[in-house]
């Protein structure tokens, strides 16, 4: 099994620093309200642009809030628009793909269609949405997951396509398995491997691209805190106050770092053919 | 012998002071001639629709079309009126009748002498298109020429603003003359080709990047002493080239590295870095903005004035000045609309409203206005760092005394539009210019239901009474007997308020010479040196 606490998955050196960054991150955003006295947003105007201090140990921003507690509810902000973006383009990406690489008079439309649509990067159609849609976290999952589901439906139709004609699915189709049983026992338990990658890369293109939008100001609205856009705010203060943009954008590449790290060790991992190189 | 020796004494104690009266005499005359020629780069903060101030409420159009175009009359730096391509002017004894003689020997920039038909053109084209020329119309019987250089502007009515109106540094207020020909060719629809009278005219506008401008080499200035608009303005600079960069951080690294001679407001929390560059100077504009505090008064809860004054009580203005602002060097609380030494500042309006924070109060005035605990809807410019960081403030300081906010940050453009409507918005913050001469001028002091309080009440009425009277008063005294009257209405009520005054800081070039820090920039009288 993948998982199984003997497998070699926990002695992948990515696998690992990844799971230990994620796994504080997951800490930070989780038990943010018991490592903080300070609420994110609570302003205190006259304390404002402080150097990093016991007190304030990332200091504090033009409003005289606590960075480090700004960063701890970003993290979270940042994870949950991750999560969402890759559940939701999960569902989308895998029905469409199956549909396309199953059923080959559906291929054409539905392929045609996402070729249109991955025509344009994910970041232009992500910004557009939230531009027509206004800013907010949910909107911003949906444009991201908008965004993403055409790549994620691809690589489901090529492992569809790779795997419906092996001789163990003909077996199936021979001793008179329907479709969708089909679809669930064999094909998708088999086209696990690029599918998993895939959504660790979208968990960590969603974390850059919510920072990237909220940094252009369509993304997750003020005063609740985002990496990006307190990347955003501190544009005006970076000289003299220099913490204000070193704290949120290291957390974005910790954050971003370890879920490339994470997808990267998987493929290397679920990969016959790189394992063995490897090994 | 002892004459001979006093007369040596004399010649060499007169050699000394000719050469140190000299010497003095050349460095101010060092210090007063310019240096002709180079190309001004500036990073203006916001770029303009079009550059016609007809047609538009951008005061930023304003600003550099005040390159391209002149007024009849112009303020000083004093705040005084001057007239600028008029002569002279004289007012009857009832306030209804203007005869302004214009200056003679003014070329526009087609060639041709302006004269009284380019002034009549351009009157009547900001009487029906612009928004003080609307203003006036009500009470303005006719303008007549009389000849080639004298009109007369005829009222129905007194109407007191009506000199300081046409020199308005608010927004589009200001009448400036343009050639009649191009108002011929473009009537009231938005001008694109410009012909006026200034020191420079338009070379090329690129919309969204950059508007250029050349010296006028005919150019006829006026020969009054320079005083910021007033005055002789002289062209030094062969070439303007005011770039739209709405990035701050991006105009003053233009600056540092020499790439802008000049960047407009910039982040005052920098200040002390700018002083201590060499090639850097700072410009601070003295208080001459307002950040004005804005009720949507046509829907509830501020249809209600107990609920509007409960804001001004809800709100740690010294807080807000914090957030808005920062460096309390740059801002100060300030009820009045007019400035200390403007001729229509009043001192202690507000009193035991303004600045008392009391929580408290402010809970039992809503609870007087019925307030139902609906969300209040802030709707905020995110342009703008006093705009933007004023609502995050306010939503912050009502949450705290138990007032659910929701804060909508949009661009200009949607904010404008979204403001016009009666729904959909409760409160709104606003940058409003101080330094205005009259107390007309001011747009919150236009109208009552027609500017974007949607007040439409007994209250506003008796505020509009107020106005009437106001405008049809020309003694001054008696004028400022109304004004007193408006603020106690106004305190009362409470339509909107002003949180405070703020300065803004400007950066410029060490080599850029002789720039004056007005509330408009302009760059005719500067000069560039190596």
């Amino acid at each position: 099994m993948l998982f199984n606490k003997n497998s070699r998955i926990f002695k992948e050196p990515y696998i690992i620093t990844a799971l230990i960054i994620l796994s504080i991150m997951l800490f930070l955003a989780i038990f943010a309200p018991f490592i903080t006295e300070y609420k994110p947003n609570a302003t205190n105007p006259r304390n404002r642009l402080q150097p990093p201090s016991s007190e304030h140990f990332l200091g504090t921003d033009e409003f005289g809030r606590d960075v480090f507690t700004r960063i701890l509810y970003g993290i979270r902000a940042s994870l949950q628009v991750g999560f969402s973006v890759v559940i939701l383009t999960l569902i989308f990406g895998v029905f469409i793909g199956v549909l396309s690489g199953f059923y080959p008079k559906l291929d054409r439309i539905i392929m045609r269609i996402l070729d249109g649509m991955m025509a344009f990067p994910g970041i232009i159609i992500a910004i557009s949405l939230a531009a027509i849609w206004g800013g907010g976290k949910i909107n911003i999952i949906l444009a991201l997951s908008f965004a993403y589901f055409p790549k994620m439906a691809r690589i489901v139709r090529s492992s569809v396509i790779s795997i419906k004609d092996l001789e163990y699915v003909e077996s199936a189709r021979a001793v008179g398995a329907g479709d969708s049983y089909i679809i669930f026992k064999y094909i998708l338990r088999n086209a696990a491997s690029p599918i998993l990658v895939q959504a660790t890369f979208n968990f960590a293109l969603a974390i850059l691209d919510e920072a990237a939008l909220s940094f252009l100001g369509v993304g997750i609205m003020p005063p609740a805190p985002s990496l990006g856009g307190m990347i955003t705010d501190a544009r005006s203060f970076m000289t003299v106050a220099p913490w204000l943009i070193i704290a949120p954008g290291l957390m974005i590449i910790f954050s971003v770092l370890a879920f490339n790290l994470l997808g990267d060790g998987l493929r290397d991992f679920l990969d016959p053919h790189l394992r063995g190189k490897i090994n | 012998m002892k004459e001979v020796l006093i007369l040596k004494k004399s010649i060499f104690i007169i050699t000394i002071l000719l050469l140190i009266m000299m010497t003095f005499s050349t460095a101010a005359q060092n210090e007063t001639e310019g240096v002709y020629g180079g190309r001004l780069n500036a990073a203006l903060k916001m770029s303009a629709p079009h550059l016609d101030s007809d047609n538009s409420t951008d005061s930023q159009i304003t600003a550099m079309m005040n390159h391209v175009y002149e007024g009849l009359f112009e303020f000083d730096e004093n705040l005084q009126l001057q007239p600028h391509l008029a002569e002279s002017y004289s007012v009857s004894d009832d306030g209804r009748e203007y005869i302004v003689e214009l200056r003679q020997d003014v070329m526009m920039h087609n060639g041709e002498k302006m004269d009284a038909d380019d002034v009549l053109a351009s009157f009547e084209r900001w009487v029906n298109i612009n928004g003080a020329g609307n203003l006036i119309k009500p009470y303005f019987d006719q303008a007549e020429k009389l000849d080639d250089y004298r009109i007369r502007f005829k009222f129905e009515e007194p109407y007191a603003p009506f000199l300081n109106i046409m020199a308005s540094p608010v927004s589009n207020q200001k009448f400036v003359v343009r050639a009649k020909e191009i108002i011929d060719v473009f009537g009231d629809n938005v001008i694109n080709r410009h012909v006026g009278t200034g020191p420079y005219q338009v070379k090329e506008w690129i919309p969204d990047q950059n508007l250029s401008l050349v010296r006028f080499e005919d150019y006829s200035p006026n020969q009054m002493e320079a005083s910021f608009f007033a005055g002789k303005r002289t062209p030094y600079l062969d070439e303007i080239v005011l770039n739209f960069i709405t990035d701050a951080q991006v105009r003053v690294s233009g600056v540092q590295t020499a790439q802008f001679h000049f960047a407009e407001e910039v982040s005052r929390d920098q200040y002390q870095l700018f002083e201590a560059d060499a090639n850097i100077n700072t410009q601070i504009i003295y208080p001459d903005q307002m950040a004005v505090f804005v009720t949507n008064n046509g829907i509830a809860p501020f249809d209600n004035k107990y609920a509007r004054k409960a804001m001004v009580y809800a709100l740690d203005l010294e807080e807000m000045g914090f957030s808005m602002v920062g460096n309390p060097d740059f801002w100060r609380l300030e009820p009045s609309l007019h400035e200390e030494g403007n001729p229509w500042y009043a001192e202690n309006v507000g009193e035991g409203i303004y600045n008392v924070y009391d929580p408290d109060k402010a809970r039992e005035l809503l609870e007087k206005a019925d307030y139902d605990g609906t969300p209040l809807v802030i709707l905020s410019g995110q342009d703008s760092q006093v705009e933007r960081q004023g609502a995050i403030a306010i939503k912050d300081q009502l949450e705290r005394i138990g007032i659910e906010v929701e804060l909508q940050l949009f661009d200009r453009p949607t904010v404008v539009e979204r403001r016009s409507e009666l729904e959909g918005w409760n409160i709104h913050l606003s940058s409003f210019i101080k330094t205005v001469p009259d107390p007309q001028i001011h747009q919150g002091w236009t109208g009552t239901n027609k500017w974007i309080t949607n007040w439409n009440s007994e209250e506003s009425r008796e505020m509009d009474a107020i106005f009437e009277r106001m405008v049809r008063e020309v003694d001054y005294d008696q004028r400022y007997q109304i004004v007193e009257e408006f603020y106690e209405k106004m305190w009362e009520t409470v339509p909107y308020f002003n949180m405070l005054d703020y300065s803004r800081l400007h950066i410029t070039r060490a080599e850029l010479k002789n720039f004056e820090p007005a509330w408009q920039t302009f760059f005719w009288n500067t000069w560039l040196e190596e």
